[in-house]
């Protein structure tokens, strides 16, 4: 589904290496694992692997698409229909409701079932709060919810349970693989807990900018069978 | 020291409307303390021009002094809420670290400076522009001289840099008095209202856009008002700039409209970029969602075209009003100046150059907007 072909990603004008020559193929339903310390490049990767941003070298291919001919609009549109993104620090959009921070994934792709959704996290009751008045796990909530209103066929996660203790970050993780289970998108996942590798198919692990081993889990766990 | 000395100096908005204000304050009274001594040698035949000079000198001091006395006001409340809040960690440090409110409101006195440079500034230009004012307000045969007067130094320069001083300090103290510890951890928010949302009548549902629209606005009220304020210079002096080319001379036509277009230029720049730089985050996850350009700054801009048009329309009624009424009632008995009728032309050829500068103003931004990274975002945290 998505595959990278050797890719180079240099910031301040060619001085910063971040990635240093990176290829990976991702299979579509995968739930893909990327595993690393911090500032290893982890964050870059999912960015140009999203259309985030363009690469200074090598390929990245959508479906034979080629990311990096793309025009700024043809990107756009790439994100619009196909990527879902969830981050550790939310970002939530402040002066909006959940509702309405849940409607900026659905009316995307004109979902208007999206309060089902909302239900589905378990925040029907909350439809009306700002993201302020919300606990951490009810904030990465509404952030699924609003990932899933949109329907993505990828799904990028940054530390999804980064910011969260360890009760409430099994339970978002919980519910992002259960959604998974049932929608079937391909999940790539940023981590550099240990533990959260178990749950995936395959795990990426990199270090300053390259991959250095890949592995296949045979039978991933769920999000309560593993250690924290 | 966290609010420096530069912290101050660079408010350009305040900087140029006190510019303004002083300037056009420096010569008119100027000329009204001049032209008041000369009173015992002015002949019957002069008497109607002589008080109507007198009275567009002081209506006009009073005016732009006042009007955009109160726009400073506005401004420096702006500044320095943008300041404590985009400081909100720092000054949370230095309260946490024991000092007093007062103390650290006390180092807002610099903000003041601006003040100082605007108005000082403005009244050295004032004394450069007056000789070709005095030769404009000039009457007949009637030699009014420049003289200096050191009391409109005081009045224009050194009052208002005191009372903007401290006025910045009381409010700053004001806007530092909230606990500690939100303001460590960045809680910008006032107290959330617990105020539940209207529920909407209507059955139609507002889509995301729009509503980002109407929040963005309703969060940055002040914004609108500058927005507002920016087309009413806008439209009311290069309107009242062009006709004034007809009733008095075209040096004054031109200070107008120079003034009128320097006024609005910079409170717009000023309004929008600080509107950027509020919904930097905003944009930035629209993006990642797959908004388009277009639809970004829509979502950032759009609450606010009601206003900018607002404003132009009240700005040509105030100039027709204020024209009407000079050209009417204080020059009704002065023979030598035309009738006074609403300009359409003019109103038509400065409404075609309002929208031309508006949208070209939005699409630079828009594009400014488009070039925010998405990473830098991330990386903040
Ligand atoms: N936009 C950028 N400009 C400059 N340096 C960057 C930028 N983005 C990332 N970096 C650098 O690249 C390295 C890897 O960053 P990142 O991908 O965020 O790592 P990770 O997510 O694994 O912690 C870091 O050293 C970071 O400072
Ligand atoms: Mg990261």
């Amino acid at each position: 589904m998505i595959k990278a072909e050797n890719i180079i990603k240099t910031y301040n004008g060619g001085a910063v290496e971040v990635l240093k020559g990176v290829s990976l193929d991702i299979k579509e339903g995968e739930k893909i694992v990327i595993l690393g310390a911090s500032g290893s490049g982890k964050s870059t990767l999912l960015s140009v692997l999203s259309g985030l941003e363009r690469v200074d070298g090598g390929k990245v291919f959508y479906d034979d698409k080629d990311l990096s001919t793309m025009t700024e609009k043809e990107l756009t549109e790439f994100r619009r229909n196909t990527v879902g993104f969830i981050f550790q620090q939310y970002y939530l959009l402040p002066h909006l409701n959940v509702e309405n921070n849940v409607k900026m994934g659905a009316d995307l792709i004109g979902n208007k079932d999206f309060r089902e959704i909302i239900k589905a996290v378990g925040l029907e009751n909350k439809l009306k709060n700002k993201p302020a008045e919300l606990s951490g796990g009810e904030q990465q909530r509404v952030c699924i919810a609003r990932a899933l209103a949109k329907n993505p066929k990828i799904l990028f996660l940054d530390e999804p349970t980064g910011a969260l203790d360890e009760k409430t970050g099994r339970e978002v993780l919980d519910y992002i693989i259960k959604s998974q289970g049932e929608r079937g998108f391909t999940m790539v996942m940023v981590t550099h807990n240990l533990n959260i590798a178990e749950t995936a198919d395959t795990v990426i692990k990199m270090n300053s900018g390259v991959i250095t081993e890949v592995y296949h889990n045979a039978s991933p766990k769920t999000a309560f069978e593993i250690g924290w | 020291m966290i609010i420096s000395l530069k912290d101050g100096l660079k408010l350009f908005g305040i900087i140029i409307v006190a510019f303004c204000a002083v300037f056009v304050c420096t010569f008119f009274l100027n000329f009204y303390m001049d032209a008041v001594e000369i009173k015992d040698t002015v002949t019957e035949a002069q008497q109607p021009l002589y008080d109507a000079q007198l009275a567009t000198a002081r209506f006009t001091s009073a005016i732009s002094g006042g009007f955009l006395g109160l726009i400073a006001i506005v401004m420096v409340v702006f500044y320095i809420k943008l300041y404590v809040d985009g400081h909100m960690r720092q000054l949370g440090i230095l309260k946490a670290m024991g000092w007093s409110n007062q103390k650290i409101a006390f180092r807002f006195w610099v903000f003041g400076l601006s003040i100082f440079i605007g108005t000082a500034l403005g009244f050295g230009a004032g004394h450069i522009a007056m000789p070709f004012i005095y030769e404009g307000l000039t009457i007949d045969t009637l030699d009014i001289d420049i003289h200096f007067h050191a009391i409109l130094l005081i009045m224009l320069v050194f009052v208002p840099t005191i009372i903007y001083s401290l006025f910045a300090c009381g409010y700053a103290y004001f806007a530092l008095r909230r606990p500690v510890n939100d303001m460590l951890k960045g809680r910008v928010e006032k107290k959330l209202k617990r105020r539940k949302e209207k529920p909407a009548k209507d059955s139609k549902e507002r889509s995301f856009l729009v509503e980002t629209c109407f929040k963005t606005l309703g969060s940055k009220k002040l914004l609108a008002f500058f927005v507002a304020f920016a087309c009413f210079c806008f439209s009311a002096m290069v309107q009242m700039g062009a006709s004034m080319k007809q009733l008095s001379t075209e040096t004054m036509g031109l200070m107008i409209l120079v003034i009128g277009i320097v006024l609005a230029v910079t409170t717009m720049f000023m309004a929008v970029t600080s509107l950027v730089k509020n919904n930097v985050k905003t944009v930035s996850m629209m993006k990642v969602f797959g908004y388009s350009m277009k639809e970004c700054a829509l979502s950032v801009f759009g609450g606010y075209v009601p206003f900018a048009f607002l404003g132009f329309v009240v700005g040509t009624g105030y100039q027709y009003g204020l024209l009407s009424l000079m050209v009417n009632i204080v020059y009704k008995d002065v023979a030598a100046v035309p009738d006074y009728n609403f300009n359409v032309p003019v109103f038509f050829i400065t409404l075609a150059c309002f929208i031309v500068l508006y949208t070209a103003v939005m699409a630079v931004y828009a594009f400014k907007l488009n070039k925010v990274s998405v990473k830098e975002v991330m990386l903040e945290n």
